[in-house]
């Protein structure tokens, strides 16, 4: 666009024509110059392993011989990973809803409240995000062991006695969910008091003076504007909790009667690479994995109009 | 506000949202207190005392000299290993991302389209998503178990081109940059005159998010490090956990490290993060605002 504001205007003139064709391309030059630390890590830690792991998927990795699917029936095979996808849905269903409602809820709660009031219970909802990934699961280990934890009484009066009680109480998925839930949702609350805040006033002051309460505003006029934003974050809540991986792995730091090795699927990934060396199989398993995440991605940016490009 | 609302009776609708709230207040806020608090007291204390009972500086003192002397200033090393990959991995980010974002905004080249939509693919899966795919190239290239391995991974980060892309079309005014071209700069000096000076926010804010990412990332280092020397500090709490039993409640062994020393660790995996979130508080919060509010 730069180069057109010079050559606007001016009579055609082949000369003048060719100048500029090489201006272009001196231009495409230099942005692929810029482009080209961005690019090469692109490649290497986004396209190559995507694209390896999907070819590796084929190979009998010990024996270096082409396999077909047959990695991909070894996964399918496995009795151990339809219970992990199951854990898996499980945990994404709670934890998704969990994060739907309970954000939707609070962030029209503290649009409702003072504002200094709210800005400081924001502060407060948002914190638990600077704990995350093994940080989270160590505090959660002992917040849901009842003789220790903040929570004792609460624990307590559901009549759990040991951290084994609050675990079969609660189940896993309901569990990781929580932990997800702690650390993750304060940054969304954050996101939506400004979308909430930067509402359109007169829409509101019209609603108040067709005489709509709190909860009328709250639900028939806030909640659609900020609708469509709300399912973008279900949507890569979704995507994010289908590779659960580190809070089911690490139970084991609470002893081994609790370690849950292949409860999720990005565990089994790992076990087949680490405990089997079966690359193959980990890697028809990773790229089964990648594929979905892609896919919902594609979805994203083609089916919907949540990112900007252009 | 008062005066323009009209006057209160009791109203169970306001009732309920104050509660709600004051509940998510328990819920958020407890366990990150009871964590600070937990640093401070004794193994005697956490397990006999009431949750909230408050610690003691010697028994403080006690804590940090235990998992200091653990092997050698074995946390010592880790929080080192964290720092080095956390500023390896920022200034990579940066020096890909800053460039990159701004070619992408500003200028019109073949592939460029392909380019954003790989950015916008790469960035919304998971970063856990492709991790094992990494390990079983890196196995393949033989970067596993270095530093440059994990820098050169962690600086790869979709995010930030795209939050430097947005800043860059919708904030750098085109009439500048027009004239500037008029005057005879060329592209690259358009970039180091112009852009750079302008980027300084959105520097700050691409900085911020990817120290975020990489200062607490745990899988990719957990599956690419296997030499303890080289664990950052999320792997290195969890190699300090799992060496001890000490949130096994199983009869202790002689390792001096316990509930308080598993808090302390926790809490140095937990604190950096947490000043900038303090420090950084409205920053973090218009930078949300324009990162994560798409469309």
């Amino acid at each position: 666009m730069a180069a057109a504001a010079v050559t606007t205007g001016a009579p055609i003139d082949p000369e003048r024509a060719r100048k500029a064709r090489r201006k272009g391309w001196r231009d495409a030059r230099m942005s692929y110059l810029l482009l080209l630390p961005y690019l090469l890590l692109l490649v290497m830690f986004g396209v190559v392993p995507v694209a390896y792991s999907f070819g590796l998927s084929f190979f009998d990795t010990i024996e270096m011989t082409f396999y077909g699917v047959s990695n991909y029936e070894f996964v399918f095979q496995d009795f151990r990973i339809p219970a992990s996808a199951f854990n898996v849905l499980s945990f994404v269903m709670l934890w998704v809803t969990l994060t739907m409602i309970g954000v939707a809820a609070l962030s029209l709660m503290l649009d409702s409240v003072r504002r200094r009031t709210a800005t400081v219970l924001r502060t407060i909802y948002f914190l638990p995000g600077a704990v995350t990934s093994s940080a989270i699961v160590v505090l959660w280990l002992f917040v849901l062991d009842p003789t220790v934890s903040p929570f004792q009484p609460a624990l307590h009066v559901l009549g759990w006695t040991t951290r084994a009680d609050v675990i079969s109480g609660v189940g896993l998925a309901g569990i990781f969910a929580i932990m997800a839930y702690f650390s993750q949702s304060g940054g969304w609350i954050v996101v939506f008091g400004g979308s909430l805040a930067s509402l359109p006033g007169e829409v509101m002051e019209a609603a108040r003076i067709d005489g709509a309460n709190r909860l009328q505003l709250a639900l028939r006029i806030k909640l659609p504007m900020i609708w469509r934003s709300l399912v973008l974050m279900g949507i890569l809540s979704f995507a994010a909790g289908l590779q659960l991986f580190v809070e089911p792995q690490l139970m084991a730091l609470a002893g081994p009667q609790f370690a849950q090795n292949d409860w999720s699927l990005n565990q089994m990934a790992f076990q087949y690479a680490f405990r089997m060396g079966d690359f193959g199989a980990s890697a028809a398993l990773s790229t089964l994995l990648v594929g979905s995440s892609i896919l919902i991605a594609l979805l994203i940016v083609f089916a919907t109009k949540f990112y900007k490009i252009d | 506000m008062a005066t323009r609302n009209p006057p209160f009776r009791f109203n169970p609708g306001r009732f309920a949202v104050l509660a709600t709230l004051g509940f998510a207040v328990c819920f958020y806020g407890i366990p990150l207190l009871w964590l600070f608090i937990a640093g401070t007291r004794s193994e005697a204390s956490l397990l006999g005392e009431s949750p909230y009972a408050l610690g003691s500086w010697d028994a403080f003192a006690r804590t940090w000299t235990n998992l200091t002397t653990y092997n050698n200033f074995q946390i010592g090393t880790w929080a080192l290993n964290s720092a080095i990959y956390s500023v390896g991995g920022v200034l990579l980010s940066l020096v890909a991302s800053i460039p990159g974002g701004y070619a992408l905004a500003l200028s019109e080249f073949p592939g460029r389209k392909l380019i954003l939509i790989a950015t916008l693919i790469a960035m919304i899966t998971p970063s856990t998503a492709v991790v094992l795919p990494i390990f079983l190239e890196m196995n393949l290239i033989g970067l596993n178990n270095t530093y440059a391995g994990l820098i050169l991974a962690s600086g790869f980060f979709p995010f930030g081109v795209y939050l430097t892309y947005v800043y860059f079309s919708t904030s750098l005014p085109r009439g500048v940059m027009d004239s500037a071209r008029v005057d005879g700069a060329n592209r690259f000096q358009l970039f180091t005159r112009i852009g750079l000076p302008l980027a300084r926010p959105i520097v700050a804010l691409v900085a911020f998010f990817s120290f975020l990412g990489i200062w607490s990332n745990y899988f990719l280092a957990f599956v690419l490090l296997s030499d303890d020397k080289l664990y950052n500090l999320p792997v290195g709490l969890t190699a300090l956990v799992s060496g001890s039993g000490a949130l096994s409640n199983l009869p202790s062994n002689d390792v001096p490290i316990r509930k308080p020393e598993v808090v302390l660790a926790a809490i140095l995996v937990v604190l950096p993060v947490l000043v900038i979130f303090i420090a950084a508080q409205r920053f973090v919060r218009s930078g949300m605002l324009s990162g994560a509010e798409k469309g």
